[in-house]
């Protein structure tokens, strides 16, 4: 983490718009103060309930899920049903939906992922929590969930209604993920950002080859590849699933492409490759462990005075400097007697894995499950590439609350020592995240006789402890099953399976 | 200090914006990412369509048909890299031959199939005078093929995208091709 701020750290505020440049006087009219008194009065009240991160806060909860307790963990959801309606609306709703999608209630579980769906289409940006959000701290602004929360909502959605037989039904799901590919793919220009997903790209293949559209099959999944090949590769050290590899070339044949059905078997070194159409399919998702839960580090940082009209932050142990625009002399000045402050920024923690791998065994033949997403992975990366904009938004909320505190204090010695409370205690990271998401997800596709299917899963820990779960597949010819087997344990405990 | 509250008061100005939906006209250009949109489907339908009724060969065919040719949708390959829903622009190009009566269309297989469960129920359940007859299908003489593809070249954040839409008649008893037509879109987007 040091290498990567000092690598990048000079940039960001020297980008910053020109409304975030302080400037102006320091007198306050009488009115103004007592609205800084009663403002303080408020935040004092709403940072004593909030010095806790979201895991924390929501600690009954998260601990009755981790140790599979699934029916109390939807009891307590369900007794904080005013967070539906709160600034944490969309994660009761996915919360609620995973929650319940585990515990087999698909259609109830598909109302809550589409509350959460229409949450991220419909979401504003609130610019009085916003910018309150400045003089406290940011979990007074509602939480808009990360680029790949809204697309697991989709993920879940989709195998909800295929575990209810409704391929319509997921189509419309897969339509909606690409839309939100699309938006993804627009919305940073860096090509070191997360703005392709390579295993919602595999899903999408993988609905519509189960609808028999093996054209948009093709498309997803050579579009999967190029991902795994030319991003995650780099960013996460992954490799394109062998299974994503049979799917685009059996799919590509299925749909006439020859050129493009010998070129990837070339491609991917697979000179004997035939294509095969069996009875029926199993897609087999394993949704292995806990995805990570966001945490709160904070920073001391020192003031002084730059070039020109600059101050700069710096913390000389971490060795980080950050010049900040002051266009007044006078703030400048104001600002320089300042002593240290401390500002909160989040940070990803990990559940590390229990398990490692798995595979299915049907008669004689064994089908390893491949890592189709590491969310833990997108995650960690997600939060450090925009992490120099958390650094900005955090210092430039801790330099307005001091800057206010020191003014105030000039008036009334009283009023700006309260100020400065409660200043120390609203200062917080946004700790929230989608915290009942899996830590990886895993998938492999099985050939299915028509008629009943005996199948063995075998997942292995790292103590090469195996278990096998039975499994009996009935399927109709040219059907394909879905099956999610949730693993919940993770390094820190010993949890149960759904 | 003056420039804290002055940011405060125009951020709750800001607030007072309210999401807004506004009807246009559909055949109205709309391009916002670049990507593959109604107006391309739009523009290829309207130059098949254009194509199609211009050509000697198709006039020819008919004439020598001696009736107006039947006609089926057969598959439409997409290659390009974007899902794009072909039946946008097949659906407009199949009602400009029905209002052109130029020539007759058949149901594809989608629907056929459909339309035989049926009439195989009409058999036990349907009053005998009303039962649809089988062997009575029309038969196609053309069935109409197509393929998108798509060539993409990227530099920073600019993006060059060649569409090319290529739709073709071929007749279904000889194998011959009776009408031939291509469409490009090219388009340029910068980030």
């Amino acid at each position: 983490m040091n290498k990567f701020i000092q690598a990048r750290q000079p940039r960001y505020f020297n980008q910053l718009p020109e409304s975030f440049k302080l400037s102006g006087s320091s007198r306050l009219s009488g009115s103004l103060k007592y609205c800084l008194y009663f403002f303080g009065i408020f935040a004092f009240a709403f940072g004593l309930g909030a010095c806790a991160t979201y895991y924390q806060s929501h600690f009954d909860f998260n601990n009755e899920f981790e140790h599979g307790d699934l029916g109390k963990a939807l009891e307590t959801l369900k007794k904080r049903k005013s967070e539906g309606d709160g600034r944490t609306r969309f994660l009761y709703d996915v919360n609620k939906g995973l929650v319940l999608s585990i515990l087999g209630e698909y259609e109830e579980s598909n109302e809550y992922f589409e509350k959460a769906f229409l949450f991220g289409e419909d979401y504003r940006i609130n610019y009085v929590a916003e910018a309150t959000s400045y003089f406290s701290n940011p979990t007074v602004a509602a939480y808009r969930g990360e680029d790949h929360e809204h697309l697991m909502v989709l993920y879940f959605k989709a195998i909800n209604y295929l575990k209810m037989n409704m391929p319509e039904e997921a189509l419309v799901e897969c339509r909606r993920l690409n839309i939100r590919l699309n938006q993804l793919n627009d919305k940073y220009v860096s090509l070191e950002k997360f703005q392709r997903d390579a295993f919602i790209h595999t899903l999408m293949g993988i609905i519509y080859q189960s609808g028999k559209d093996y054209n948009n099959a093709f498309i997803a999944y050579r579009n999967a590849v190029d991902v795994y090949e030319n991003e995650y590769a780099k960013m996460f050290g992954m490799q394109v699933p062998q299974q994503l590899k049979i799917d685009l070339l059996n799919t590509a044949k299925w749909t006439g492409f020859q050129d493009e059905f010998e070129s990837f078997k070339a491609k991917f070194k697979m000179y004997d490759f035939k294509e095969s159409k069996q009875d029926a399919d199993l897609i087999f998702f394993w949704h292995n462990g806990l995805g990570p839960v966001k945490d709160e580090w904070s920073i001391n940082f020192l003031i002084h005075t730059g070039n020109d009209n600059t101050m700069v932050f710096t913390n000389p142990e971490l060795g980080l400097n950050f010049p900040f625009v002051v266009t007044e002399s006078k703030d400048r000045a104001d600002l320089a007697k300042l002593e240290v402050f401390r500002v909160a920024f989040p940070r990803y923690r990990e559940r590390e894995l229990y398990f490692n791998s798995a595979y299915l065994r049907l008669d004689s033949n064994k089908y390893s499950l491949q890592l189709g997403e590491d969310i833990n992975k997108v995650a960690f990366h997600s939060l450090n590439q925009r992490m120099l904009q958390e650094f900005a938004k955090g210092l430039l909320r801790a330099a307005l609350k001091k800057a206010a505190e020191h003014s105030i204090r000039k008036e009334d010695e009283r009023l700006g020592a309260l100020i400065g409370l409660v200043n120390a205690i609203t200062e917080k990271a946004d700790t929230r995240n989608w915290q009942t998401l899996p830590h990886s997800i895993f998938y492999s596709r099985v050939p299915l006789k028509e008629g009943a299917n005996p199948v063995t899963f075998t997942i292995q820990s790292n103590n090469q402890r195996n278990i096998d779960y039975n499994f009996t597949y009935t399927a109709k010819k040219g059907q394909t099953l879905f099956h999610t087997f949730s693993s919940l344990e993770t390094m820190t405990g010993p949890y149960r399976y759904y | 200090m003056k420039s804290i509250f002055w940011i405060t008061g125009v951020v709750f100005c800001i607030s007072c914006q309210t999401h807004s939906v506004t009807r246009v006209n559909p055949e109205t250009q709309i391009d916002l990412s670049g990507r593959w949109n109604d107006s391309d489907s739009r523009m290829v339908a309207d130059k098949m369509i254009t194509d199609l009724f211009a050509s000697e060969r198709f006039k020819a065919y008919a004439k020598e048909n001696g009736k107006k040719p039947t006609l089926i949708v057969g598959l439409i390959k997409n290659k390009t890299t974007e899902h794009i829903d072909a039946s946008n622009y097949i659906k407009k190009f199949e009602l400009a031959i029905y209002n052109s009566n130029v020539a007759d269309l058949v149901e594809s297989d989608e629907f056929r199939d459909k339309l035989r469960q049926e009439r195989a129920e009409q058999q036990d359940f349907a009053d005998p005078a009303t039962v649809a007859q089988w062997g009575k299908e029309t038969g196609a003489d053309l069935m109409l093929f197509g393929e998108m593809s798509s060539e993409t070249d990227t530099n920073n954040n600019r993006r060059v995208v060649n569409y090319i839409t290529t739709l073709f008649l071929t007749d279904v008893e000889t194998n011959k091709r009776v009408w031939y037509g291509q469409h490009e879109i090219k388009k340029l987007v910068k980030n």
